[in-house]
């Protein structure tokens, strides 16, 4: 139709609009479901509703409330904490079970796959409940397990032990996925490469820590930016928890603050700052995590 | 029925077989209405339809007799979820300017909230006020504002003493009328039997309200027709101030279990003879027979201890109204709606009473002998109704601010830290009042303490 028009000139004028027309869905939909959310955001976070006063421009006020709010902030510090312990549990044993998967090749292998991924497919929400209930002192077997030895009986919901009864679940529900990821990358890494180490001696272990593990960087370094995306995102295990565990205050992770900012204070446009602000601080940390991977691959 | 901390409300143990029924109705909901639609779209004088948004078990029952018993109003209903769920629907919607139902079934604590988020119909200018007489004066307190209604009352949860009248009566313990007495009740059931408790420190805002309500403590005065941005927040004052001590000491002597309310562990616990007492309220009766099987026929009903020997003070522990939106369609209809899908019929009432175990606010329907009289088998026989209508009618007013929701979320978490043992009991108020006095402030009110 367009070659039609512009005749002569169709070569020139006509591969730019057919390459406008097949990236224009896609274009169409960043702009529906990203650019225009976003910018929505951002507008909606330069002004303020306050309950007493109505809706007033405030440009960047909520932004420097929400940087020394202490509320935020601790859950920020909380969010870091849980990250920096719970990322490189669930990545190690991810690691761990995928080489074991590479270098195993029995029936079993696939079946194990298989059990590991399915916690992925239980919905946050149910997997967040089920765990609620195994850490029930009542229904749980887990909560009385030390009673057997003489010990005190654990309280999963308690201060001590909450961020961690939350890492476990968290990991629980990923490990499976991360082990997928990086035992396809595996999968992709040329045999040849096993081969010419095995004639050079390496043992299975020299193997997997020196052949495999370097070759499949990328996806490791992949699978550690869901993760700390992930992490700072932390919401559904915290706000279904919350109520087996009154521990969980309204502010526990900076996500769930912006969510009760929002539909429980019914200030949104703090809650857009929040949200604002940590969408920032995420992409900050996920640039920062691909630039230390790059400078750790160079040498 | 109860209200409650704030990201999560009562039923929290049935969950999720409630929230299947639910997801079942809300469909089955939805392909009703898909059919009134169409039928409603051919002709312009049929029935005004009104859309309500409610969560009451049982609701089903009492809209069809609403729309047997109207042939010029029309109910449309969607169960969008519990408590917190709701409001969060309902915020986004007089947020977007859209979306919101006709008719929205909101708690008492909740209304001011709704009202300075400008939400709320005055129904007064429908009549509603003719309603006043009808119902119990301090829900009708709550629901108004001077001549203003935005609410019309339905249920309430006034409260009383639940206790094990079997394990009181064989190891002799007397049952307590003053909190002195409980005390000393708390200290001979951990003496009895070391595992047990003589109740839960349950970790609901409602329920603590309603137990600083009954000690005299009023932190909270808000009145929109005298000033939209004046507030008061008192919550250090003496009276609020000896229920957290009181129960800040059993728990922190062992005394007191911390179980929040509605867990699978806390009703578990209520029905192996682990708590032996709940400050419960008047819709407990139809929770516990729905979800305590082990131990029904050994509870009964005292009347609430009290802190002076002799006194007779009260308080409430939830309750919830029908609102009318500003987004309202034809908010007169609405009106009609609001006022009359309970009010004073017969049938809506059998439903909420013997079905859906609410606590009525219709004066009326509470004196009724079918309802007064009506005999529990969960408490032996024992017509526990003759204590809860008592005190309804005892109940004086009580307000809430606009923000309620903050101001229980506080609360909540910073008794949790002391539950915890990371805040001393005795700083739990302070904490809160300082928080939300500086909220408040932040969100341009003037706050007198």
């Amino acid at each position: 139709m367009t070659g039609a028009r512009v005749g002569g000139r169709r070569r020139v004028t006509a591969h730019p609009v057919a390459g406008a027309l097949f990236v224009l869905p896609f274009f169409l939909v960043v702009v529906a479901f990203l650019v225009v959310p976003l910018g929505y955001a951002f507008w909606l976070s330069l002004s303020s509703r306050s309950l007493a006063l109505g809706t007033r421009f405030t440009g960047l006020e909520n932004y420097a409330r929400a940087f020394t709010d202490p509320v935020l902030l601790d859950g920020l510090v909380r969010v870091a904490l849980f990250g920096a312990v719970q990322i490189p549990v669930m990545l190690g044993v991810a690691l761990a079970g995928a080489l074991a998967l590479d270098a195993v090749k029995t029936r079993f292998a696939a079946v194990f796959r298989l059990v590991a991924f399915m916690p992925y497919a239980v919905p946050a929400v149910i997997g967040a409940l089920m765990w609620g209930f195994l850490y029930s002192r009542t229904f749980g077997p887990f909560a009385d397990a030390p009673t057997w030895f003489g010990g005190e009986p654990v309280d999963f919901f308690g201060t001590s032990w909450l961020l961690l009864s939350l890492g476990n679940i968290v990991t629980w529900a990923w490990t499976g996925y991360n082990m997928i990821i990086l035992y396809s990358a595996l999968q992709g890494v040329p045999r040849e490469t096993y081969e010419a180490a095995v004639i050079d001696g390496a043992s299975q272990v020299q193997l997997a820590l020196r052949v495999k593990v370097p070759a499949i960087r990328s996806a490791i370094g992949l699978a550690s930016i869901f993760a700390v995306i992930g992490t700072m995102q932390f919401f559904t295990e915290p706000h279904v928890m919350a109520r087996f565990a009154p521990q969980i205050s309204s502010g526990y992770t900076p996500n769930l603050y912006a969510y009760n900012q929002a539909f429980a204070y019914s200030d949104f446009h703090y809650s857009a700052a929040i949200s604002f602000a940590l969408g920032f601080l995420v992409f900050v940390v996920a640039y920062a995590v691909v630039f230390v991977r790059r400078r750790g691959v160079r040498p | 029925m109860t209200n409650s901390r704030v990201p999560v409300r009562g039923g929290k143990a049935l969950s999720m077989l409630k929230r299947l029924g639910r997801l079942v109705r809300v469909l089955a909901a939805g392909g009703l209405l898909a059919v009134a639609g169409c039928g409603g779209a051919s002709s312009d004088d049929g029935p005004v339809r009104v859309s309500v948004w409610a969560w009451y078990p049982e609701f089903k029952s009492v809209v069809e007799a609403f729309n047997a018993s109207h042939t010029d109003v029309q109910v449309e209903w969607t169960n969008v979820g519990t408590g917190p769920d709701q409001y969060a629907k309902l915020k986004t919607a007089f947020t977007a300017g859209k979306g919101a139902p006709d008719v929205a079934m909101v708690e008492f604590q909740q209304i001011p909230t709704f009202v300075i988020l400008d939400a709320l119909v005055d129904m007064g200018q429908y009549g509603a006020n003719d309603d006043e007489p009808l119902y119990a004066e301090w829900a009708w307190s709550q629901a108004t504002d001077g001549d203003r209604v935005y609410a019309i009352p339905v249920d309430g949860g006034p409260m009383a003493l639940m206790y094990r009248k079997d394990l009181f009566d064989r190891h002799g313990i007397p049952v307590p009328t003053t909190w002195d007495e409980y005390r000393v009740a708390a200290e001979r059931v951990k003496a009895v039997d070391p595992g047990a408790f003589v109740a839960s420190f349950g970790s609901d805002g409602g329920w603590i309200n309603g137990l600083m309500w009954q000690a005299g403590c009023r932190p909270y005065g808000y009145s929109q027709a005298e000033a939209r941005d004046r507030v008061r927040i008192a919550l250090t004052a003496p009276e609020c101030r000896k229920v957290f001590d009181f129960y800040g000491d059993l728990v922190s002597r062992g005394l007191m279990a911390t179980d929040p309310f509605f867990t699978a562990d806390a009703t578990a616990a209520l029905d192996s003879g682990k708590y032996w007492t709940w400050a419960a309220a008047g819709w407990t009766p139809g929770y516990v027979a729905g979800s305590l099987k082990n131990t029904a026929g050994k509870w009964a009903v005292a009347p609430m201890p009290q802190w002076t020997a002799g006194a007779d003070e009260q308080g409430d522990w939830g309750g919830s109204t029908f609102t009318v939106t500003k987004q309202a369609k034809n908010p007169e209809a609405a009106t009609k709606v609001a006022r009359e899908l309970f009010g004073r019929s017969e049938e809506a009432w059998d439903v909420g009473l013997h079905k859906a175990f609410l606590y009525p606010l219709v004066k009326e329907v509470a004196a009724d002998p079918a309802f007064t009289g009506k005999p529990y088998e969960f408490f032996a026989g024992q017509k526990v109704n003759e204590i809860f209508v008592p005190v309804s009618e005892k109940l004086d007013e009580f307000q809430y601010t606009p923000f309620q929701d903050f101001v229980f979320g506080e609360l909540n978490d910073r008794a949790a830290e002391a539950v915890a043992g990371s805040r001393p009991w005795g700083t739990v108020l302070e904490a809160t009042q300082e928080n939300v006095v500086a909220y408040a402030e932040q969100q341009g009110f003037k706050v007198d303490r």
